[in-house]
């Protein structure tokens, strides 16, 4: 054996490779991690930002009487059997006259193929407006109109004049004179709000599409888990931490909490179907089955927190409130809990944001129903943030996919936020015993 | 003591608006009835504090007059205030037994018989050695195990509503057919094959996968932060792979949908010529692997801290390298813990749903080309069980047997792991 | 070599470690100060001292344990034979296959007897084959006097054996990587007063061999095995001498205190 320490023989060189060689498989495992966190992060954020800038075009819009009121009695009777389509001639009758009038260069583009370049849904709100205002019949109102979705998608990259030429719904001709329209300012991509406000849109409308309802729907949910789950979740950790005898009875709640935290979410759902709808006769698609059944998911995910924030405040608060005659239940509530809230509110929180995420078990209970009205109440339809996405995905026109995205990046940012104040929470309130 | 009563106001409120929910005759307008069933939630709360209020006003008057009272007297207002609760809950289930006889007005007159009975015996109650906290106290304390009992309800539901409806299942369809038979093949309109086989291959080779890729990365991962990493660097990088734990399954769905599908399709299913789908075991699986990489990193990482600094410092004294003493023995002391860490993450993986419904595809097949789109478990019960579903067919009932198969595999999982990680903390403690 | 050793021996003793102002920080707290301590070959060396003195902070410099705890700074000179052991060219774990440890609490792996013993020699590749190995591990564990009681289980798990069989084991598979210097932390503090007789035996065989050092807190241990006692005071060496001449004659009084039970 060598024996001066100053030279290395050759097994320690030997070791000391195969160290260097562990250590570096240990930091690759940690870089490929994060870098698949980045990927994911990445690819959503850069499939999705689009989806908050559309392209709208302005223009004044001439209501012609010849086809909103043929009969001229602006009778509402009358004005409804105008179908959009009508509403859909007179936009691009109006769109051909801006053309005509700021010069904008038509190329090859055929004038009847000009309305083409519209969404439906704008003639949809135009019948609106005037069902809703006959008055406007036969005046010049300015307008502005959701460029299609093919024309949105050239903008964004989507659409090219390759892809263009074998496409039905658009030509490149419609591109060309897109661009001339962006370049006479009659086409502006803007900020778009209605991402966020407006309701879905059907299959063809990718450009319309809006997560308003799916919003208000996981709004819903999670209020009804909020006011069920934070105060069964808070007295169940109660009982359980404080009053429950150690037995083979509390055991075994016990074990079946530890339990439910890892049944999977979609057997929730498969519960929710059966008891809630089938066997309590609750509406489908209803935001209050959602919330029960996010409600029931997440209380053994909020009840293992919340024992652990109670087991971490220390015997001598109690013996102190025993000790001046207080009963157990006052101790509890006036010492124990007020000192534990930081840590379940913490909890809570964390099971919310994962409540707000969970998609399967809300497939299961008809989220996935087409709802166009927004609801007034828990038992009316709707929809959920996640579901929205998934049911994006599963529409043909691949405008939907941007959408998909853009809703994840709406639902990503919700979730930073909760776990941002969960992460403050803690932070501010931390107590070292 | 006003915090132990928020609870039930709100699960009153919750329940008065359950109650009126469908008294379309009362109230036409969705709008209207919400405002109907929003005042009448309202009314209970006003009725209550106004319950609490006039008996603990009583006790205060009746305390300046006798010498002494065993109670304070918001316990007797407490006391009030539970026996008009007790009406106004009796009313509302009377109103839904009795299938809505008067609808909305009717309700509200019972609520207000029943509750000011209630609150008339409540204010009886109000006496000087009437041991109203005691009272109060046990009311809280039922209160109490009932919320606790909800977690054995939850298992009891699941439990009950699979094995009713597999039940069902199996009075309409073979169970051996269902167990042992290869072909998945369900026809609306009779003459299914509902073999489980093709899907169970497909999740167990999804879940495979995706553990080939979570274990090493997790595992190392773990023991790079546990035994190498600078604190501050551990302070970062752990909250940062947990992230991958805290985001929705949906997010990591699309990823494979719009990123991770494409990419193997292009680049190694095509040229190598195993198939040209984007759906595939190997996107689900590989998108499945990087969700449950912190699943086992977490829990792997707090067992390798749980081993003794002793057991280090043996290795490191003898002349061992960092990574001898990893490998002979810190992980062989904490295999147990690790182990079920990878058993908890493999019941995740089992049971995950959005991702395989998203990238795994929906053809039932026993194939081995990873290329290849394949279904599972979990992608079946949703579509099975989405849309219009009518439940007399075994097309539908199916669903529940899967989904009882399901539970029981994760069961199953999860109880193994459990045990063991409990086993193994108790080690070290 | 060997015949220098030998003379050196007989005239004076060889300095097998020789360390000249040694001062350890934990980050900003100056735990070690100006510490210069000889170790003489085949001698055992006590550092005794009040708790938190920096004794067991100083014998974990001496093999460089204290590289383990991220905040822990080292500086001045510890040689071994003459060579640096802080020198960037010194792989610590040759260092500690040299000088091996025995902790205060046994900490037997969570393996068999026969595998806790043979892991030293296994990772410093010391046998060339199995037999080889059997032959360390008999001859370890009986040095270790332990043999006589494992002998018949040598595959049974070493946390089974009892806390005094563990410390031996510890000590059986501390010496079988052949040390040059052990070192031992409060070898027998956790131990009953039957197995610390036993360890205590023990070192006095294992003086033949190596150069022991040994932390202890009791100074009747200290006055019993040891040929030499360092007293270790706020992180100072105050006294460093023979052992019958630090107990029975200090020149320092802070020494006297502390042997005579006024301070510790």
């Amino acid at each position: 054996m060598n024996n001066s320490l100053l030279t290395q023989d050759k097994r320690t060189k030997q070791r000391n490779a195969a160290e260097a060689r562990f250590k570096a498989y240990g930091l690759v495992a940690i870089l490929v991690a994060l870098a698949m966190l980045v990927w994911l992060l990445v690819s959503i954020l850069s499939a999705g930002s689009p989806a908050f800038r559309q392209s709208f075009l302005t223009f004044p819009v001439l209501i012609e009487e010849s086809i909103a009121d043929k009969s001229g009695t602006r009778d509402p009777a009358v004005l409804t059997k105008v179908t959009t389509l009508g509403y859909a001639k007179i936009l691009a009758h109006s769109l051909e006259a801006e053309i005509a009038a700021k010069g904008v260069d038509l190329g090859a583009m055929k004038p009847k193929e000009i309305g083409q370049m519209i969404s439906e849904e704008s003639s949809a709100t135009l019948r609106d407006m005037v069902m809703a205002n006959p008055g406007l019949i036969g005046t010049t109102i300015p307008f502005t109109a959701i460029a299609s979705g093919r024309i949105d998608g050239y903008f964004k990259g989507r659409v090219t004049m390759e892809s263009a030429a074998l496409d039905k719904n658009t030509s490149p001709e419609q591109l060309i004179l897109a661009d001339n329209l962006r370049a006479a300012g009659i086409l502006k991509s803007e900020f778009n709000p209605g991402f966020v406000t407006m309701p879905d849109a059907s299959d063809k409308r990718p450009e319309a599409a809006g997560l308003g309802i799916a919003i208000i729907g996981s709004l819903m949910m999670m209020m009804v888990v909020l006011l069920l789950s934070l105060p069964i979740g808070v007295a169940a950790s109660v009982y359980l931490e404080e009053f429950a005898p150690k037995n083979r009875w509390t055991d075994l709640i016990e074990v079946n909490i530890a339990n439910l935290a890892a049944v999977p979410s979609i057997v929730y759902g498969i519960l929710g179907l059966s008891i809630f709808i089938n066997f309590a006769g609750l509406p489908q698609s209803a935001p209050i089955v959602g919330g029960l059944v996010l409600t029931l998911m997440t209380l053994p995910r909020i009840i293992i927190p919340t024992r652990a924030a109670l087991k971490a405040v220390p015997p001598s608060i109690r013996d102190a409130a025993l000790g001046v005659g207080a009963s157990k239940l006052q101790t509890v509530f006036h010492h124990v809990l007020p000192l534990a809230m930081p840590g379940i509110l913490t909890g809570m929180i964390i099971g919310l944001a994962q409540a707000l995420g969970e998609t399967a078990p809300l497939l299961l209970i008809g989220m996935v129903a087409f709802v166009r009205d927004f609801p007034g109440g828990l038992f009316d339809p709707a929809s959920a943030l996640p579901v929205q996405v998934y049911t994006w995905t599963t529409r043909g026109d691949p405008g939907f996919v941007e959408r998909a995205s853009g809703a994840i990046i709406v639902l990503l940012v919700v979730l930073i936020v909760m776990n941002a104040a969960a992460i403050y929470l803690r932070r501010k309130f931390e107590r070292r015993w | 003591m006003k915090s132990a009563f928020s609870f039930p106001f709100a699960a009153l409120t919750l329940f008065a608006g359950a109650a009126f929910s469908q008294d379309q005759a009362v109230a036409e307008a969705t709008s209207s009835s919400v405002l109907y069933r929003l005042i009448f939630a309202l009314g209970i709360v006003v009725f209550l504090i106004a319950a609490f209020t006039v008996g603990r006003n009583r006790a205060k008057t009746m305390r300046s007059k006798v010498s002494e009272m065993h109670s304070l007297p918001s316990f007797h207002g407490a006391v009030t205030l539970q026996y008009a609760a007790l009406g106004i809950v009796l009313a509302i289930v009377l109103h839904l037994i009795l299938g809505r006889p008067l609808g909305l007005g009717g309700a509200v007159a019972a609520s207000l018989v029943l509750g000011g009975a209630g609150a008339l015996f409540g204010l009886s109650t109000i006496k000087a050695d009437f041991r109203a906290r005691t009272f109060t106290e046990r009311t809280i304390m039922v209160a109490l195990i009932l919320c606790s009992l909800v977690a054995v309800l939850t298992t009891v539901g699941i439990v009950a509503s699979l094995v009713v409806e597999t039940g069902h299942f199996f009075e309409l369809y073979p169970a051996s057919e269902f167990f042992f038979s290869t072909v998945w093949n369900p026809r609306f309109g009779g003459g299914s094959s509902l073999g489980i086989l093709p899907l169970v291959w497909g999740t167990l080779y999804v879940s495979a996968i995706a553990l080939v890729v979570a274990v090493p990365i997790g595992l190392m991962s773990a023991i790079y932060l546990a035994e190498y990493a600078s604190k501050s660097v551990r302070a970062w990088v752990k909250p940062a792979i947990e992230i991958l734990a805290g985001i929705p399954t949906i997010v990591y769905g699309l990823f494979a949908l719009i990123t991770v599908g494409p990419l193997l399709r292009d680049y190694f299913a095509q040229p190598l010529g195993f198939g040209d789908s984007s759906s595939s075991v190997m996107t689900a699986g590989l998108v499945m692997g990087i969700m449950v990489i912190p699943f086992v990193s977490s829990l792997s990482d707090d067992i390798i801290n749980a081993v003794p600094q002793s057991l280090r410092d043996g290795s490191l004294g003898l002349g061992a390298t960092p990574s001898e003493t990893v490998r002979s023995v810190v992980i062989p002391a904490a295999l147990p813990g690790i182990v079920g860490a990878i058993l908890l993450a493999a019941s995740r993986a089992i049971g995950e749903t959005m991702i395989v419904v998203m990238g795994a595809g929906a053809a039932a097949k026993l194939s081995l080309n990873p290329f290849e789109a394949m279904t599972t478990v979990t992608v079946k019960i949703v579509s099975q069980l989405t849309g219009d579903t009518e439940f007399a067919s075994p097309e539908t009932l199916v669903a529940f047997a899967l989904g009882l198969t399901l539970f029981t595999i994760t069961l199953g999982l999860n109880v193994v792991a459990l045990v063991i990680v409990r086993k193994y903390r108790e080690q070290y403690e | 070599m060997k015949d220098m050793n030998m003379e050196s021996r007989v005239l004076i003793q060889s300095n097998k470690i020789e360390a000249r102002k040694v001062q350890v920080y934990y980050g900003t707290n100056h735990a070690i100060k100006d510490v210069d301590v000889d170790i003489l070959d085949k001698t055992v060396t006590a550092f005794i001292g009040p708790s938190g003195c920096g004794k067991s902070t100083f014998l974990r410099c001496l093999n460089r344990m204290n590289d383990t705890i991220p905040s822990c700074r080292v500086e001045g000179l510890i040689t071994i034979e003459g060579e640096d052991i802080n020198d960037p060219r010194v792989d610590p774990v040759q260092l500690r296959a040299k000088v091996g440890m025995v902790f205060q609490k046994p900490n037997p792996f969570p393996k068999s007897i026969y595998d806790n013993v043979a892991y030293g020699p296994k990772i410093h590749g010391l046998t060339r084959n199995k037999a080889e190995l059997d032959d360390v591990v008999e001859s370890c564990l009986r040095k270790a006097a332990l043999w006589n009681e494992v002998k018949d289980r040598l595959q049974a798990p070493g946390t089974g054996l009892s806390g005094g069989q563990q410390q031996r084991l510890c000590i059986a598979r501390a010496i079988a990587t052949s040390p040059e210097v052990l070192l031992m932390d409060e070898p027998c503090s956790a131990l009953d007063p039957i197995a610390t007789a036993q360890v205590e035996e023990l070192i006095d065989d294992l003086r033949s061999q190596f150069s022991v050092v040994i932390v202890t807190h009791s100074m009747q241990q200290a006055a019993r095995v040891s040929q030499r006692t360092a007293f270790f005071h706020l992180g100072n060496v105050v006294e460093y001498g023979e052992t019958t001449q630090i107990f029975t004659n200090p020149k320092d009084p802070r020494t006297e205190s502390y042997i005579t039970g006024r301070i510790g």
